[in-house]
This record gives C-alpha cells, sequence and structure tokens, in this order.
C-alpha cells in the first residue's frame, strides 16, 4: 500500500473513532448533570403560561414518555446513538412537536456553512499574505503600523467586534442592515437582486469573523516568516542572489504552509464558538441562531442535534485538512511520517 | 538549586518587569482593572449612598452624562459607572477563579505527561487536541441550561472544566523539552524521587509558561462566560459584564441610540483580553530571546 493511502485511511478511522467517542461523552455527560430537561421544559412553559396548574410528576411523567426520555440511560444511549447514526434521526422537537428536529437543523445548516466556511477561507488566505508581506518588511514603517492593530484586534471576541459593528455600522451610520438573512420583501429565487441582498446581509457578520482572524493569521504568519528569514538555509538562497519572488514562494510560504494548515484545523472549533453568538447577534438563521433561540425555549432535541451537527462537521472538516497534508508535507508521501 | 532571597527575587522581577515593553503595558493595565475592582466596594458605596449599583429605580432612568453620574444612569435608573465597576468585578473574579482551577488541572495533566512521556503523553495530548477541536462552547450553554440552581461556584467549576485544555496546550509542550535538560538528568541520576524532581525542579523552572497558560486559560474563561451571559444564561443575581451587555440589549439601547450603555462594558473586556494577551507577549519575549532578538518589536 502507498503511504498517501495508509495515511487516508488512519486519519478516516482516527476522525470516526473521535466523532463517537466525544457524541458518546457529550451524551453521558449532558444526561449526568444534576438537572433533568422536561422538569425545566414544564416549569418553564408554566412559569411562562398558566402559574395557577401545578406541576404534576404525572405531567412531567407524560412527556418524558412522548419524548422517550422515561427509560434508563444507557437504553437511551443505544437509542440515541442508533436513531443518529441510522437514521440522522435526533428526536422530535420540543416546542415544533411533532416536526423532528433535524428538520429545523437541516433548514439552517446551509446558512452556516455558507457564512463559515466563505469566511474563514478568506480570513485565512487574507492573513498569510498580509502577514508574509509584514514579516518580509519587518522593522519598516508598515510593520510597526499593521503589526500593533493586528495584536490588538485579535484579541477581540469575535463576538464583541459583532456588537460594536452592528453598533457603528448598523445603528449609527444605518449602512448596513442590522440582520436577518436578506431583504423581508424579497421572493427566494436566483435573482441578481437576491443575491446582492444575500451578500449585503451576510457582511457584517461575515465582517466580524474575518477581521478578527485575518489579525490572528497574519500575527502568527508574521512570527513563522521572521523566524524562517533567520534560518541558514534562507540567508544561504539570498546570498547566492535567489530572487525575492522566488525566495518567499519556495523558501518561505512552502514551509509555513504546514503549521498555518494545522492552526487552522485547531482553530475552526473555536471559531464555530464564535458564530453561534454572531448568527444570533445578526438574527442569520443558521445552526447557531437555531441553538440560541433553542436555549431561551429550552428544545432539548435541538440542543442536543445542533452540537452533534457541529461537532460532525468540525471533525469532516479537520479530516478535509488532514487528507490535504500529503499535498503539502513531502514527508507523508515518502511515507517517513 | 541556589535558596533565592527576598530582595534578588524583587531584584529579578524589575529586571523582567524592564526587559519588555508589552509586558509591561499588559501588567499595568490589569493592575489598573484589579486595583479598580478592589476599590469597587468602596467607590460604589459611597457614590451611591449605600445603595447596591444593581438597585432598580434609584435615580431616574436614562440621565445625562453629569458629574455625579459620569456615564449617566441605564432604564432601570442605575448608575452606569456603578454596574461597570460591578460587572468588572464579577468577570474577573469569575475568570481569575475559573482560570485557576483550569490551570491546576493543566499543570497537573501537563507534568504527568511531559515528565513520563511516552505513552501517557501521547494520550493526553491527543485528548488535549480533541477536546480542542470540537466546540465546546454550545455543551457548556447545555450544561448550564439544565443545571438547578446555577450558582457562582457551579459556573466556576464548570468554567474551569471546559477551559484547561487552552493552559495544557501551552504548557505540555514545555515541560516535554524541560525535561531533557541536564539538571534534570543530574537530579535524576543523584537518585531523587520523580515528584521531588517534578516539584523542586522542573516546577520553579517552568512558572513562567504557567503564568502564560493561566492568562490564556483566564482570557478563555472570560469569553465563555460573557458569551453565556449574553444570551442570558446563568445566574440572574451576578451581575458580569456579559450579563450588562445583555440588559442592555433587551432594554433596546441600540435602537434608542444609548450606544454607551453597551459600549462600555464591551470596551472593558477588550481591556481584559488586550492586558492578558499583552503579558503572554511580553513573558514569551522575555523567556524566548532568540524569538526578541528576531521580531525586534
Amino acid at each position: 500500500m502507498r503511504p498517501t493511502h495508509l495515511h487516508i485511511i488512519k486519519k478516516v478511522l482516527l476522525y470516526c473513532l473521535i466523532f463517537v467517542v466525544s457524541l458518546s461523552a457529550f451524551f453521558f455527560f449532558i444526561n449526568l448533570v444534576p438537572g433533568d430537561p422536561v422538569t425545566r421544559y414544564v416549569e418553564t412553559m408554566r412559569a411562562q403560561y398558566s402559574y395557577s396548574i401545578p406541576v404534576s410528576d404525572e405531567l412531567i411523567q407524560e412527556y418524558k414518555q412522548a419524548f422517550g426520555l422515561d427509560k434508563p440511560l444507557f437504553t437511551r444511549y443505544i437509542y440515541y446513538i442508533r436513531e443518529l447514526l441510522l437514521k440522522q434521526n435526533f428526536g422530535p422537537s420540543f416546542v415544533a412537536f411533532p416536526k423532528p428536529a433535524h428538520e429545523l437543523i437541516l433548514t439552517a445548516l446551509p446558512w452556516s456553512i455558507g457564512l463559515l466556511g466563505f469566511s474563514v477561507i478568506i480570513a485565512w488566505v487574507l492573513g498569510m499574505v498580509i502577514g508574509t508581506i509584514v514579516g518580509w518588511k519587518r522593522g519598516t514603517g508598515l510593520d510597526h503600523s499593521i503589526t500593533p492593530i493586528g495584536l490588538i484586534v485579535s484579541q477581540i471576541p469575535p463576538y464583541l467586534l459583532a456588537l460594536l459593528l452592528l453598533m457603528v455600522l448598523s445603528y449609527a451610520l444605518e449602512i448596513f442592515p442590522s440582520g436577518g438573512p436578506y431583504s423581508a420583501h424579497l421572493e427566494r429565487g436566483f435573482t441578481l437582486q437576491f443575491v446582492l441582498s444575500l451578500l449585503y446581509h451576510a457582511f457584517l457578520p461575515s465582517l466580524s469573523l474575518v477581521l478578527v482572524y485575518v489579525c490572528a493569521w497574519m500575527i502568527s504568519q508574521r512570527a513563522l516568516v521572521i523566524n524562517l528569514l533567520g534560518e541558514d538555509y534562507v540567508r544561504f538562497a539570498e546570498a547566492k542572489g535567489l530572487g525575492s519572488a522566488r525566495l518567499v514562494n519556495r523558501y518561505i510560504l512552502r514551509n509555513t504552509l504546514l503549521p498555518q494548515t494545522t492552526g487552522l484545523a485547531m482553530s475552526l472549533g473555536f471559531i464555530i464558538n464564535g458564530s453561534f453568538l454572531i448568527e444570533w447577534i445578526f438574527r442569520y438563521p443558521g445552526i447557531g441562531y437555531l441553538f440560541v433561540t433553542a436555549i431561551m425555549a429550552m428544545d432539548y432535541n435541538v440542543l442536543m442535534g445542533c452540537v452533534v451537527v457541529s461537532m460532525f462537521f468540525v471533525l469532516l472538516a479537520n479530516l478535509l485538512i488532514d487528507l490535504l497534508y500529503p499535498l503539502i508535507d513531502p514527508r507523508i508521501r515518502r511515507g517517513e511520517w | 538549586m541556589l535558596k533565592e532571597t527576598g530582595t534578588n527575587f524583587l531584584v529579578r522581577s524589575s529586571r523582567i518587569f524592564k526587559s519588555s515593553l508589552k509586558l509591561r503595558i499588559g501588567i499595568i493595565l490589569f493592575t489598573v482593572l484589579v486595583i479598580s475592582v478592589i476599590l469597587e466596594p468602596a467607590i460604589n458605596n459611597y457614590r451611591l449612598e449605600g445603595h447596591e449599583s444593581t438597585e432598580i429605580g434609584v435615580y431616574d432612568a436614562l440621565l445625562p452624562f453629569t458629574f455625579e453620574h459620569p456615564l449617566g444612569t441605564d432604564h432601570y435608573g442605575r448608575d452606569v459607572l456603578a454596574l461597570l465597576l460591578t460587572g468588572l468585578k464579577y468577570s474577573l473574579f469569575i475568570g481569575l477563579m475559573a482560570g485557576g482551577l483550569a490551570t491546576l488541572i493543566a499543570v497537573s495533566l501537563a507534568l504527568m505527561a511531559g515528565y513520563k512521556g511516552g505513552r501517557l503523553e501521547t494520550l493526553v495530548t491527543t485528548f488535549t487536541n480533541a477536546v480542542l477541536i470540537i466546540p465546546l462552547w454550545p455543551i457548556l450553554a447545555i450544561a448550564v441550561l439544565f443545571v438547578e440552581r446555577a450558582d457562582l461556584v457551579l459556573i466556576i467549576v464548570i468554567l474551569a472544566f471546559f477551559s484547561w485544555p487552552w493552559a495544557c496546550r501551552q504548557i505540555t509542550p514545555q515541560i516535554a523539552s524541560l525535561k531533557e535538560r541536564p539538571y534534570i538528568e543530574l537530579a535524576k541520576v543523584s537518585g531523587l524521587r520523580d515528584l521531588e524532581i517534578m516539584f523542586k525542579e522542573i516546577l520553579p523552572n517552568f512558572l513562567p509558561y504557567v503564568i502564560v497558560g493561566f492568562s490564556y486559560a483566564v482570557a478563555g474563561a472570560i469569553m465563555a462566560e460573557t458569551a453565556l451571559r449574553l444570551v442570558g444564561l446563568g445566574p440572574g443575581a451576578i451581575p458580569s459584564l456579559g450579563l450588562l451587555i445583555n440588559w442592555a440589549m433587551y432594554t433596546g439601547a441600540l435602537a434608542q441610540q444609548h450606544y454607551v450603555i453597551v459600549l462600555s462594558p464591551i470596551l472593558l473586556l477588550v481591556l481584559i483580553f488586550v492586558s492578558l494577551n499583552f503579558i503572554n507577549i511580553g513573558l514569551d519575549e522575555v523567556y524566548n530571546p532568540r524569538l526578541k532578538k528576531i521580531t525586534g518589536l
């Protein structure tokens, strides 16, 4: 078997294992936390609609039965995993009963993937490019003006930046819409007007992610480039008169690609954490918005479903990045790793 | 090892302090924040004449900026500056406590993994990385949602439980490199026990990395906590900065253009994160002189 194939098989198996293990850990963790979703759900409903009706055990039992939460933990675990893996079924939504949770999640999913995929890739590429330029021109005015800004912006959590952008660009200056996926009066369809409206509405949520992560990747890329510039082989290449385009391409970018790709893979989970709030802040109808509204409504199955789906996609993205490694790293192709 | 006297320690600390501008900025900013938190009870007591900062209707709602109310009052007639100080107190306290607990977990894991090496190290590293890949905040949110009576202690424990991987990833590689140093070999040869080597030889030398791990964990915990409070989770009686933003959003401060009520807690949070990060970068510069020479910032 070729080393590349071996690498692929190993990675696919590893990620399947991580998915099942983290799924199980998540299931047991949520179920072992003291407090149970049905009681909390019924209590909240009672607080909202009718103070007079006491919360009876019968009512709670009835709800538990309807949602299959009355069985012992291990039976439920087997059932949950089986339904999930075989039928992609997360159980019914509490609030939109009997609509299954996966329908809600499936409608939300494309929005999140679109927004996140687009923002993350743009931020990463831009960060790499700007970081390389700034690192290459280290110590110049350019470096001294961009780097401190980058250092500070990269430390602002994206959801706080989203609030700031919302405040300035949407409420104070009224340049951008304050939320929603597209203008309410437009029909969904593949028209220029609709696409423009989509982009216009996605701009601010996307910008809050892009700004922070461009800065973060710029800072790490700059450090990597400056480190490489001190290496003997780069100095030697410079000394023998290699053109700077070739030097940057072959000697520097190539060597920063591996750590930066790893960095991208490692930070995806963290980016998703932030995107949940950003979608909620801009009322952007993705998984994050669904999740936060489900929190407020205590919609157990939808909550579980959102987490499982985002776990799945983070692991899938990580797997894809890992599968790109043989292209970046010749050592894997030759089977040295 | 040499015994360090008090003055020696002071001299060394001040040398470290002087050697990096970023470290200085970070430490000074953070100290200012901590001092204002320490003074919070006194200042609020004096300014509000004995009222709690969260007490509703003490003043008129939405007063403009005056000498009595430098940042005005909010929709419930509470002094915004007083609320900010209280919010800062809870945010920092929760962050430091959760961060401390997380660092404790991370250091114990890293010491075990890094020093013992081999299988255990692989296991801990794989586990930490797997936990880091997964989006943890939603899980944290569900846990806080379903817990009965989420109080301060519980929030801190839950936050710590979710923020140790950040500290662990900073610390584990450092221990692995430290244990290769000759003096550790020497200690081993001279028959010290593993625990003795860990605590007497390794721990003091990687203290800076522990501090870096700690400040990562603190920042992570505050970030997660603010996000929780922003969507209205957690104990409503504990007004941290995130809950202040939530209150402001829900009273429509943005639409009514009372921007200061929203802006001020956000800026305070940014200040916390930036100061923690400057401390990190500063320590990195001091303890990785190679980096400083190269980056020259």
